[in-house]
C-alpha cells in the first residue's frame, strides 16, 4: 500500500465523521435554497430557481441584520481584545492569589450563555431590575436598556464583551506565557521602558495569538444567535437581530426552510471572512519568522 | 574602591535561601568565574547583580557606588544569556539596533556602531538574517555583539557556551577573553563547567547551596582547597578519598598516585580507561575503590602497591574544612587482603 493511500485510510474516520456533520448539512443548506420548501409548498421542497436568492437581495430586512450583525461583531470583538490584552497583561504579573484571580476572571466564561443573558437580562429591567433601581435610587430616570432601539445593540455588546473578555484574556495570557522571560529581561537591562518592551517585544511576539483570538471571536460572533436571542429576541422593532436569529425565524417559526436556508448560506458566507483572512496571514506569518 | 564589590548580598525567595551572606569583590577588566553545581546561587548573584531581581540584604557596590536599588535598565549591564535571548522577531541588524534604539541614540551614531560591531564579530553578511536562520555559534556572535554595544560597566554572562558543542567551545574562550575581559569593566562569568571556569577565569568563585565555599586563582584553588566540597568538585579524575581517624578525611588526586616497590597500600587493577594519553587505572584496595593516572606507557601489574607524596595529602576534618600538617596517613588495623 502507498504511503499516501494508508494516509487516507487513516484519515477516512475523521473524515467521514466531519462530513457527516458538517459538509453533509451544509450541502443540504445549499441545496434548500435553490428550493422553496415551506408551509405553502407543504413542506415538499420543489425547485424555484434561485428565487431565495433574489429576494435576499432585495430583503431590507436582511440587509439591515447583515449590518447589525457585522456592528456588533466588530464593536464587541474590538473592545474584547483591547480588555482581554488588559487583562492578560495584569493577570501574567506575578502577584500573590494570581491564580485565585485567574479562577474568578473565569467564571463569566464559564457561565452557560443563556443562563448569563437571562441574567442580564433581569439586571436591565426597567424599571425593576437592579441597575434601573440603582439609578433611581441616585435620583437619576430609568432608563429602557432593552425598549430603546437606538440603544439596545450596545446592551447586547456589553453582555458579550462581559462574557467573553475573559476567553480572549486567557488566550493571550497563554501567548504571553510563551514568551520567554530572558527575552523580557534582555530587552530590560538595555534601558528599555515598559512601553518600549510592549511595543517592541510583547506585541510582535503576540501577534499569532492576536490573530487567533480574533478567528475566533469573529466566528463567533458573527454566528451570535443564543444572546441575542434570549436577551432581547432581536428586538425591540429587529433592531438587535442578528443574521442567524433572523434565519432561525424563517426556517423554524416561519417554517420557510427554503428562504432559512438561503439566509443561512449567506451567514456562512460572512463566517468565512474572518477564516480565509486567517489563512492568508498564516501563509505570511511563517516568512516573516522562518 | 574601583570594580564591583558584593557586601553581605542575600537573596531569599519565600522561605528558600538562595544566596547567603555573600562577600565578593572584582576588580576592573578582572574575568572572575562563578562555579558551582546547579541551585549553588550562581545565576542568582548574576541576576542580583544586574538587577534583575532584588537582593534582601547586603550592598552591590560599583566603583564605590551603590547600585544596590538601581533598576536593571539603568545599571550598564551587558549581559549574555545561556539561550542568548535573540529577539527571533527581528534580524540581526533589528536585534542590535533595538537596545541602542530604546536609548534614544541616535540614527547615524547606530547605524556606525552597529556597522563596526557586525565587522570585528564578522558578522555583516548575516545582518539581514533572522535568529531560527543561525547556527548555535553564529547567534552567540550576535549576542556578545549586542553586548559589546552596550559599552557596559559591568560584564555578565551566564554560561554563554553551554549551547555550543565542546570543540567550538574552546576554540571561542580565547575570543570571548580577547572581546570582554581586560577592559575597564568587571566580568561575571557563570558556568559549571570547571574547564571553562580555568579556561576563562583570572579568579574563581567556588559556590555551593547558596555559600560562597573559596574564591581564589585557578592553581590555588585546585592546590590548596580550603574545603573538601572544593578539592571534590575541582580537577577531573575527581579526586580520591581515604577515610582517617576521628571522622577525619585524607584526600589524594589521581595524577598523584602512583605505584611504588613497599610501604603502600595493596591494590589489584579493575579496568583502565584512557584519559587522552594517559591511562586512568580504577584500583580495588582495602580502602575501597581508588583512581590513579598512570604516566603515559606506564605498565601495571596484576597486583601492586600504591603510595603518594605526603606533600600532595589534603587533609579535612569532619565538617570538610582543610586541616593543615595532619599528615602523614597512616594505614589503620589490619589491611584486608585483596
Amino acid at each position: 500500500m502507498s504511503e499516501l493511500a494508508l494516509d487516507l485510510l487513516l484519515m477516512l474516520p475523521a473524515l467521514l465523521l466531519l462530513a457527516a456533520v458538517f459538509l453533509l448539512p451544509l450541502l443540504r443548506a445549499a441545496w434548500l435554497s435553490l428550493h422553496a420548501s415551506s408551509v405553502v409548498t407543504g413542506l415538499v421542497a420543489v425547485p424555484n430557481g434561485g428565487a431565495n436568492w433574489r429576494r435576499l437581495l432585495g430583503d431590507e430586512r436582511f440587509l439591515q441584520d447583515a449590518w447589525q450583525t457585522l456592528r456588533f461583531a466588530g464593536v464587541s470583538v474590538a473592545l474584547e481584545l483591547l480588555l482581554g490584552l488588559a487583562l492578560a497583561l495584569l493577570l501574567h504579573r506575578p502577584s500573590r492569589g494570581r491564580g485565585a484571580l485567574r479562577a474568578l476572571v473565569l467564571l463569566p466564561w464559564a457561565l452557560p450563555t443563556t443562563v448569563m443573558a437571562l441574567g442580564w437580562r433581569w439586571i436591565l429591567n426597567d424599571p425593576h431590575g437592579p441597575f434601573n433601581a440603582l439609578l433611581s435610587r441616585l435620583g437619576l430616570p430609568t432608563y429602557g436598556f432593552l425598549t430603546t432601539p437606538a440603544t439596545t445593540w450596545l446592551a447586547t455588546v456589553m453582555a458579550d464583551v462581559w462574557k467573553t473578555t475573559p476567553f480572549v484574556a486567557l488566550l493571550l495570557l497563554a501567548g504571553l506565557q510563551s514568551i520567554p522571560a530572558d527575552l523580557v529581561e534582555a530587552l530590560k537591562l538595555e534601558g528599555a521602558g515598559r512601553l518600549t518592551i510592549l511595543r517592541r517585544l510583547t506585541l510582535p511576539l503576540l501577534a499569532p495569538w492576536i490573530g487567533l483570538a480574533l478567528l475566533f471571536r469573529l466566528a463567533q460572533a458573527l454566528g451570535v444567535f443564543d444572546l441575542i436571542q434570549v436577551l432581547t429576541g432581536g428586538g425591540p422593532a429587529g433592531s438587535t437581530e442578528s443574521l442567524a436569529v433572523y434565519a432561525y425565524r424563517q426556517a423554524l417559526r416561519f417554517l420557510d426552510f427554503g428562504y432559512g436556508s438561503t439566509v443561512l448560506m449567506a451567514t456562512f458566507a460572512l463566517l468565512l471572512l474572518p477564516g480565509l483572512a486567517w489563512l492568508l496571514l498564516q501563509n505570511r506569518l511563517p516568512r516573516r519568522n522562518a | 574602591m574601583s570594580g564591583l564589590s558584593l557586601e553581605q548580598v542575600s537573596r531569599r525567595s519565600g522561605d528558600r535561601v538562595l544566596l547567603e551572606g555573600l562577600d565578593l569583590a572584582v576588580a576592573p577588566g578582572e574575568c572572575l568565574a562563578l562555579l558551582g553545581p546547579s541551585g549553588c546561587g550562581k545565576t542568582t548573584t548574576l541576576r542580583l547583580v544586574a538587577g534583575l531581581d532584588p537582593c534582601s540584604s547586603g550592598r552591590i557596590l560599583l566603583n564605590g557606588e551603590d547600585i544596590t536599588h538601581r533598576p536593571a535598565g539603568e545599571r550598564q549591564v551587558a549581559m549574555v544569556f545561556q539561550s542568548y535571548a535573540l529577539f527571533p522577531h527581528l534580524d540581526v541588524g533589528e536585534n542590535l539596533a533595538l537596545g541602542l534604539r530604546s536609548r534614544g541614540v541616535p540614527r547615524p551614531e547606530r547605524d556606525r556602531r552597529i556597522a563596526a560591531v557586525l565587522e570585528l564579530l564578522e558578522l555583516t553578511p548575516l545582518v539581514r538574517r533572522r535568529p531560527a536562520q543561525l547556527s548555535g555559534g553564529q547567534r552567540q556572535r550576535v549576542a556578545l555583539a549586542r553586548a559589546l554595544l552596550r559599552q557596559p560597566r559591568i560584564v555578565l554572562l551566564d554560561e554563554p557556551m553551554s549551547n555550543l558543542d565542546a570543540r567550538l567551545r574552546e576554540d571561542l574562550r580565547p575570543e570571548l577573553r580577547r572581546l570582554l575581559c581586560g577592559g575597564e569593566p568587571p566580568v561575571l562569568y557563570v558556568t559549571h563547567d570547571q574547564q571553562e571556569a580555568m579556561g576563562m577565569a583570572d579568579r574563581i568563585a567556588v559556590l555551593q547551596a547558596g555559600r560562597l565555599e573559596q574564591v581564589g586563582g585557578v592553581r590555588e584553588l585546585y592546590t590548596d582547597p580550603r574545603t573538601r566540597f572544593v578539592a571534590d568538585f575541582l580537577g577531573r579524575p575527581a579526586i580520591n578519598w581515604l577515610p582517617a581517624e576521628g571522622g577525619r578525611v585524607l584526600g589524594v588526586r589521581p595524577e598523584h598516585l602512583r605505584p611504588q616497590a613497599e610501604g603502600g597500600i595493596a591494590a589489584r587493577p579493575l579496568r583502565r580507561e584512557w584519559w587522552g594519553h594517559q591511562p586512568l587505572v580504577w584500583l580495588e584496595t582495602p580502602h575501597g575503590t581508588l583512581r590513579m593516572l598512570l604516566p603515559a606507557g606506564g605498565e601495571l601489574l596484576d597486583y601492586l602497591m600504591v603510595g603518594w607524596r605526603a606533600e600532595n595529602e589534603l587533609w579535612f576534618d569532619a565538617d570538610g574544612r582543610r586541616i593543615d600538617g595532619a599528615g602523614p596517613w597512616r594505614q589503620q588495623g589490619r589491611a584486608r587482603a585483596v
